[in-house]
């Protein structure tokens, strides 16, 4: 059974603009690690971005663990973005704000206002910190600052934030672009074993073509707002790869 | 037409169109010219009692009546001189209290409803800008009475305006991705507020504070003139005694507290940043 | 140090992590809460020390409210469109420009004298002309105004030369720090030809910040009109003098309307001025 359904998805950022994503339908399964590739400029960023309402889709279906995505208000919204865990491009941490509390943010959705403002994270939630920090290996680094730390330390940071949330979806918006390709492996590497251990379905933009062959089981082609391919990782050939960039090309 | 023709003409032209502007120009700079002298002559010319004020010798004379210190006077000038600080900082802080507002609808990228609310907090920033603290110090004598209180309300409303609209510029050049990881753990906008964007403009805000605070001590130590208390109200009295050296002694203890103000902002702000 | 989480793993002496964390540690916490504490004593007793009546604070809001709407409403527009009144206006902006203009002129050699880079002589005349300037700047402009006042005699001549000290403080810190901001290059290039420093400063220095000194010169001119329309509260001309006797005599509708031309002045010059300082950018 599908745990995220997507149905005719398209987008526009406005009226006049031009269309972002002309009709794109998939389905996740639960142990799928779900590679998106394509060129530059295809629509992977506002695709991802769609299934939790970063942006607003203009019509089609979203359904994710049986919720209609698309049909939630702003509380709805709230426990529903709780629920999908997101690590980014350029790994969006507060930069002057301690690793401890960078990591503590992850679990916003679950507190109120009051705790928020005076950062009062229960026991459980900075021992469960601490550990989740463990699991990624910085546990040596938790009262520094954010900006104190390296590129792969800081995506790090990033991810031990999306783990705080108990994520049951984890989507990456290119997670290794800003690391060097080294790194970029050891990330790739650690989120699939921590994909496994949470037994949770992974989408992941991704524009590097061999380390999404590599570590992903499924992939979707994406070229210029429509979906060019969806199957197995296996099933993927040179030529239908030249087909799906063949616009940068040009 | 030889090429030679052509240069030597074009040259001529570029030289008219030269002497052109420049007659312009020194036509211009004669209008202004005129219009100053005769500014001069209608402000300070026509506007002068000369016979009251004498020859130089008896200017001379008046300002040498302002040499000196009043030694007398220093012991009294501790009181009114924390008076100052204190109203400046309580000010100050009742300022950033009224700010809040005005920097969350005045902010482009956080204003509410932009049509309604953002013009709002422009016009308290301008309100605030635009009438010298004396005004507002004349208005609040006017509905709390004459007392400190008058003169803290005055120097909060009067910051409001210059506080503000650093802060809200600071929010709008702020990095957004911060805020979009925030928004994605399923933070509230509260939540977005406190967690994304208050930890990286704090350190901007906190400089125009301390820099508005070191302004405002300039300001509470005038405000005794209108009946708010301080230095001022010294200052007054000295003036209104005809305590000429007193007078000096008042201004000179302002140097020193101000001093002392750009002493305390230069710390902090390098311990902050 | 980005592959510590391979390393954890492999390593089989793992730290023992503490469970318990704090935000701030034992020595940093405890300044943090003296320090707090020391804010709130310090709130507390200002609070106490001015004798601040807080029942009198949390009721103003109302009081305000009414003092507006039955003594301060409505304006009275008359009062204001009268020729003696707009005569007022006229010379406040008379004073403003000219007090500017003369602060400027001197604003200008102090800046140079001011900047530690440009400055002729770094022991003695730096330290002078920061002095000078920052006294100007210190003292208040009404403490200008009624000193000059006490010398002069009530009249312009007082408010103008009030404006022109408060002008020198203000431009000429700001005129001192964009010459420290210059490229040294060009002054360099300069010296080397054997100029003296006046050429220095005319050819290197001036045409640098020429764009910024048009720049400050207009937002001076901006705050020093905000100032001149309270000069002649204390004697020294323009429409300062109509506010304080209307504020005597406790005509409250004549005050509020001179507060509000004080407004649409204020805002019809900052337009001005941002117009004006707008184009200068534009013209870099």
């Amino acid at each position: 059974m599908s745990i995220l359904s997507v149905k005719d998805l398209k987008v526009r950022y406005s009226a006049s603009g031009p269309e972002i994503l002309k009709g794109v339908s998939f389905e996740v399964d639960a142990d799928d690690f779900f590679a998106i590739i394509g060129p530059s400029g295809a629509g992977k960023s506002t695709l991802i971005r769609c299934i939790n309402r970063l942006v607003e889709p203009k019509s089609g279906e979203i359904t994710l663990y049986g919720t209609d995505v698309l049909a939630l208000n702003s509380r709805g919204l709230r426990k529903l973005r709780r629920d999908v865990g997101m690590i980014f491009q350029e790994f969006n941490l507060v930069d002057r704000m301690s690793v401890m509390d960078n990591v503590l943010s992850g679990r916003l959705g679950y507190v109120g206002n009051i705790t928020a403002l005076f950062r009062l994270f229960s026991k459980k939630d900075i021992s469960r910190a601490l550990s989740v920090l463990d699991r990624v290996g910085l546990s040596d680094h938790v009262d520094k600052r954010a900006d104190q730390l390296s590129g792969g330390q800081r995506q790090r940071v990033g991810i031990a934030r999306a783990l705080m949330q108990d994520p049951k979806l984890l989507l990456l918006d290119e997670p290794t672009s800003s690391l060097d390709p080294k790194i970029s492996r050891e990330v790739m590497e650690l989120i699939v074993e921590i994909a496994a251990e949470y037994k949770m379905p992974v989408l992941c933009n991704i524009h590097d073509v061999q380390l999404a062959m590599e570590f992903c089981t499924k992939m979707i082609g994406l070229q210029d707002g429509i979906k060019m391919f969806d199957g197995p990782t296996a099933k993927m050939n040179t030529k239908k790869l030249d087909e799906i960039y063949a616009m940068e090309v040009l | 037409m030889t090429t030679a023709e052509a240069t030597a003409r074009e040259a001529d032209r570029i030289i008219a169109a030269r002497s052109r502007t420049k007659l312009m120009h020194s036509a211009i700079y004669l209008v202004v010219l005129a219009f100053v002298l005769w500014s001069v002559k209608t402000t300070i010319v026509d506007d002068t009692d000369w016979a009251r004020l004498g020859s130089l010798a008896d200017v001379l004379e008046s300002i040498s009546e302002f040499v000196g210190i009043d030694w007398g006077l220093v012991p009294n000038l501790w009181e009114p001189a924390i008076e100052t600080i204190m109203v400046a900082t309580l000010g100050t802080l009742l300022g950033v209290i009224v700010c809040v507002p005005a920097i969350w609808f005045g902010a482009l990228n956080i204003t509410p409803y932009a049509p309604i609310t953002y013009p709002l907090a422009r016009l308290m920033m301008t309100l605030s800008r635009s009438i010298h603290e004396i005004v507002w110090a004349l208005f609040f004598v006017a509905a709390v009475g004459l007392g400190a209180l008058a003169g803290v309300l005055a120097i909060a409303v009067r910051s409001v305006g210059f506080i503000a609209k650093m802060s809200a510029e600071a929010i709008e050049d702020l990095d957004p991705k911060p805020v979009e990881a925030i928004r994605a753990v399923g933070g509230s906008d509260f939540q977005v507020f406190i967690y994304a964007i208050l930890p990286q403009v704090l350190p901007a805000m906190i400089s125009v504070i301390i820099f508005e605070w070191e302004i405002n001590i300039r300001r509470s130590s005038v405000l005794g003139l209108v009946g708010a208390g301080g230095l001022g109200l010294v200052f007054f009295r000295q003036l209104n005694t005809f305590n000429h050296p007193g007078v000096s002694t008042v201004i000179l203890a302002i140097l020193v507290l101000i001093l002392f103000g750009e002493f305390v902002s230069y710390y902090v702000r390098k311990a902050i940043i | 140090m980005a592959s510590s989480a391979t390393t954890h793993r492999h390593s089989q002496t793992r730290r023992e992590s503490p469970r318990e964390w704090r935000r701030f540690k034992f020595p940093e916490s405890l300044y943090r809460w003296a320090g707090v504490l020391l804010g709130l004593v310090f709130l507390s007793y200002s609070i106490i020390y001015l004798n601040i009546p807080l029942e009198r604070f949390f009721t103003m809001f109302g009081r305000v409210g009414a003092l507006i709407t039955d003594r301060y409403y409505p304006p009275e527009i008359d009062y204001v469109t009268q020729p003696e009144y707009l005569a007022s206006v006229w010379e406040t902006i008379q004073m403003a420009y000219l007090g500017g203009m003369f602060g400027m002129a001197m604003a200008i050699p102090l800046g140079w004298f001011g900047s530690y880079n440009m400055t002729p002589h770094r022991r003695f005349v730096y330290p002078l002309a920061r002095f000078v300037t920052m006294s100007t700047r210190s003292v208040h402009e009404t403490i200008w105004a009624i000193l000059f006042v006490t010398i002069l005699g009530f009249g312009m001549m007082a408010g103008v030369l009030a404006l022109t000290m408060f002008c020198i403080g203000f431009a000429g810190k700001l005129f001192a720090e964009e010459i420290e901001a210059i490229d040294m290059g060009p002054v360099e290039a300069i010296r080397a030809t054997g100029a003296s420093e006046l050429s220095v400063m005319v050819y290197a220095v001036f045409p640098q910040v020429r764009v910024a000194f048009t720049g400050i010169g207009i937002y001076t001119w901006d705050v020093a009109f905000r100032a001149a329309t309270v000069v002649g509260f204390f004697g020294a001309g323009g429409m300062g003098w109509y506010l304080k006797r209307n504020v005597l005599q406790i005509e409250t509708l004549r005050v509020s309307a001179i507060l509000v031309s004080i407004v649409v002045l204020v805002l019809i010059a900052e337009g001005i001025s941002a117009w004006a300082r707008a184009r200068v950018a534009k013209a870099k």
